[in-house]
């Protein structure tokens, strides 16, 4: 019943209180639902798999949505070679590599304990062997990245102007063999790191071709056409670098057809024999190239061999 | 011609032995900078024979001037199985590549495909040796699991050294266009009949006097009428020009309407409102024409798309054709669209409006106009609240407030005479129709 002089409606009961003619909005909701969840819905943003720094140094453009998928015949050859490189590497790494100019050697004659520097040094193409093991076999990028990073972390020492291992155990050999060992043994380095990529690069591969991802006709041609560069450019890589460690021989030739006694006294130059030589052989022999290059000789050889037809 | 991150990497390391070679009086180092720096030389060299080129339909090219006529030396030429296909229907493509040069080739080619459809059979990235003067097929299937216009396109091709560390790539601009409609489902069981025209076996007649051939009354003679209509026994008998009328042969207009604002979108991409409402639009279109009725549609986003009705195969192609094309985009109110096609529409025509219902405060009104008008007014309502639960976007405390709230415009719709029907996901459109017209 309404008592005299008060209004009918019932509005006196919610003096002070939020009323609400209607359900909440839904964009309302939608900004309260922040204690049940602010974050994002797991479904709301699409899966694009965004490759780490490390997927992309070692992969192509080839990045699979899963794991690798057991290795396959062409990965267990490249886990084949690259486990040989690795322990040719090592091997030749301590050859070429002594220990006299390294920090790590600094260090221990610094603490008097002479040889602990042999043993840190030791440790390190230890570790650089592990790492490079447990990288090619799990096909884990992270693993060969450290054994690449030990093997060059070994080679960075202050050396002797002129090429020389002193070991001991090379010092009877002759400087071309000397330099021959070097260039072999940056190559297998090259090479070491160029095939354990490889690893993950086929592995990767082989993942999405047996998911479906991808589909490789005439794999038998493509593969031999990455087998036959794995020979071909060692090889040219070689002669690149032994073009340049031997402009001491190069250069005092050349001379020889002008002036033999300049030739004589280039060849006894300690400058040419020593690591500006080479870097002056590196500069010439990349000159050439750049000649190659500015006159697009790839190019022009293919037009050639199209015309040929 | 491109560096890859690897090859940058080696360059940088290179570089770096090289120049602490240097300080360091170091040749191993120099010695291992210099077979990288060979090794990424001959690499590079290897990769300046990328010999890509485009021929085909449709050809785009930019015209680089830098390229050469070596580089015409491949071609790319793609066939489809159909331009036009169903949800859920599958194109053959079969891309036919060429070779014309004396040189085999190491191609990585990728056919673009769009991101929504789902390779079924075949692959279309491959990687592949193509030999010397050689074509080769590649042949896949596409899955089409959504409406839209689509293309096939550009064939991406890339050559590379076999270390990956450069590339060259090229697209090639081969394109095909394809539709894809909505899918329809066989109502045979589900129709919506107006009051006023009857049904019949095809042609829905609209009981109103006109130009036809059925009888429909006899009323007085108007000058003007013409003398073959005058009724002559009639007029003998009541001593009175009287003139036959006819049952207008016109069918009836069965207008489509599809809320196609942004909100209809609101759920899953496979799974929301303005997806299920395009699929029942196309199937009650196809029922309708198949009917011989006519059909007429209205789409409403962003603006107010319009297909003036029509009878015939070719209408329900234009009807699905538009469709496929429906975008949910804008917020046009619907009272809008019903002060725009009222005027033009038949009365008592049937008129079936698909939308969630949201986000649209004149829904009511448009619907009381309607049948203030005597339409017949069905409205389907594929609920993006079940989409969204479904999709554990929405809480169950949320879901309740917004079924509620979804509940009682409902319920005020079915107060002014429309026939309303929640459409729950996975509820075919006959069950849901069914429900509609009380059933």
């Amino acid at each position: 019943m309404v008592q005299p002089g008060k209004s009918s409606d019932t509005a006196h009961l919610y003096e002070g209180k939020t009323v609400r003619a209607a359900a909440p909005s839904r964009k309302k909701l939608a900004g309260k639902m922040s204690a049940g969840g602010r974050e994002i819905p797991k479904d709301a943003v699409p899966e694009v798999h965004i490759p780490t720094f490390v997927e992309s140094l070692f992969g192509g453009p080839l990045i699979p949505k899963m794991k690798f998928l057991p290795a396959d015949r062409m990965v267990q050859t490249l886990q084949l070679i690259g486990g040989g490189l690795m322990m040719l590497l090592a091997v030749l790494t301590y050859l070429v590599t002594p220990v006299e100019g390294t920090f790590w050697n600094g260090f221990a004659i610094w603490m008097g304990v002479d040889a602990l520097g042999q043993i840190l040094h030791l440790l390190i193409v230890i570790s650089a062997l592990g790492a490079g093991f447990y990288g090619i076999f799990r096909r884990d990028a992270r693993g060969l990245l450290a054994s690449y990073v030990l093997f060059i972390l070994i080679s960075l020492r202050f050396a002797a102007s002129k090429v020389t291992f002193e070991t001991g155990i090379l010092d009877d050999l002759d400087e071309g063999w000397v330099k021959l060992l070097l260039v072999i043994y940056a190559v297998s380095l090259v090479m070491y790191i160029e095939v354990t990529n490889g690893i993950i690069r086929f592995s990767m591969l082989d993942t999405s071709i047996r998911t479906g991802e991808v589909y490789v006709m005439n794999v038998k041609k493509v593969l031999s056409r990455y087998h036959a560069s794995l020979v071909i450019t060692p090889v040219i890589a070689t002669l690149v670098a032994l073009a340049t460690l031997m402009i001491n021989v190069i250069i005092p030739w050349f001379f020889d057809m002008f002036d033999p006694e300049t030739a004589r006294r280039l060849s006894e130059s300690v400058e040419l024999t020593s690591v500006y030589g080479v870097a002056l052989g590196t500069m010439i022999v990349f000159m050439v190239v750049a000649i190659l290059f500015v006159a697009n000789i790839p190019l022009r050889i293919q037009q050639w061999r199209e015309a040929l037809d | 011609m491109a560096w890859s991150r690897k090859s940058a990497m080696f360059a940088s390391l290179a570089t770096a032995l090289y120049l602490l070679g240097l300080v360091l009086r170091n040749p191993q180092l120099v010695t291992v900078a210099v077979v990288l720096l060979s090794f990424l030389t001959w690499a590079a060299l290897r990769a300046a024979h990328a010999d890509v080129a485009a021929t085909g339909r449709r050809i785009d090219e930019d015209d680089e001037s830098d390229e050469t006529p070596a580089l015409a030396s491949l071609s790319a030429m793609r066939k489809i199985s159909a331009a036009r296909i169903f949800e859920d229907g599958e194109i053959s493509v079969t891309l036919r590549l060429q070779n014309q040069s004396p040189l085999s080739k190491i191609l990585e080619v990728k056919d673009t495909v769009p991101e929504v459809m789902r390779i079924k059979e075949g692959a279309n990235y491959i990687l592949m040796e193509l030999g010397p003067r050689r074509e080769t097929l590649i042949e896949y299937t596409i899955e089409c699991p959504l409406r839209g216009f689509y293309t096939l396109g550009p064939v991406s091709i890339r050559v590379q050294d076999p270390f990956g560390l450069f590339h060259k790539e090229k697209e090639i601009h081969v394109y095909d266009d394809f539709l894809v409609f909505p899918k329809t489902e066989d109502l045979k069981d589900a129709f919506v009949k107006s009051k006023v025209p009857k049904i019949f076996t095809g042609a829905v007649h609209i009981r109103q006097p006109g130009e036809g051939s059925n009888f429909y009354n006899l009323r007085e003679y108007i000058p003007g009428d013409p003398m073959r209509k005058v009724n002559w026994n009639a007029y003998a008998r009541s001593g009175k020009m009287m003139v036959n009328e006819f049952e207008r042969d016109a069918v009836s207009d069965i207008i489509l309407i599809v809320d196609s604002r942004a909100v209809a979108e609101t759920g899953p991409v496979s799974r929301n409102s303005l997806v299920y409402s395009t699929r029942a639009a196309a199937s009650l279109a196809q029922f309708f024409l198949s009917r011989r009725d006519s059909v007429g549609l209205v789409l409403y986003g962003s603006d107010i798309n319009s297909v003036d009705r029509d009878t015939g195969k070719k209408q329900l192609y234009v009807l699905l054709t538009k469709l496929a094309g429906a975008a949910a985009k804008g917020n046009t109110p619907l009272q809008v669209v019903t002060n725009r096609i009222m005027p033009h529409i038949n009365k008592g025509s049937p008129i079936i409006i698909m939308s969630p219902l949201e986000g649209d405060p004149t829904m009511v009104n448009a619907v009381r106009d309607f049948r203030a008008r005597d339409f017949d007014v069905t409205v389907l309502s594929p609920s993006s609240l079940e989409f969204e639960f479904d999709a554990k976007r929405l809480d169950r405390t949320g879901y309740e407030v917004l079924k509620t709230e979804r509940d009682i415009m409902m319920s005020e719709l079915r107060g002014l005479g429309a026939f309303v029907m929640d459409w729950e996901p996975d509820m075919l459109l006959s069950t849901a129709l069914a429900g509609a017209r009380g059933f």
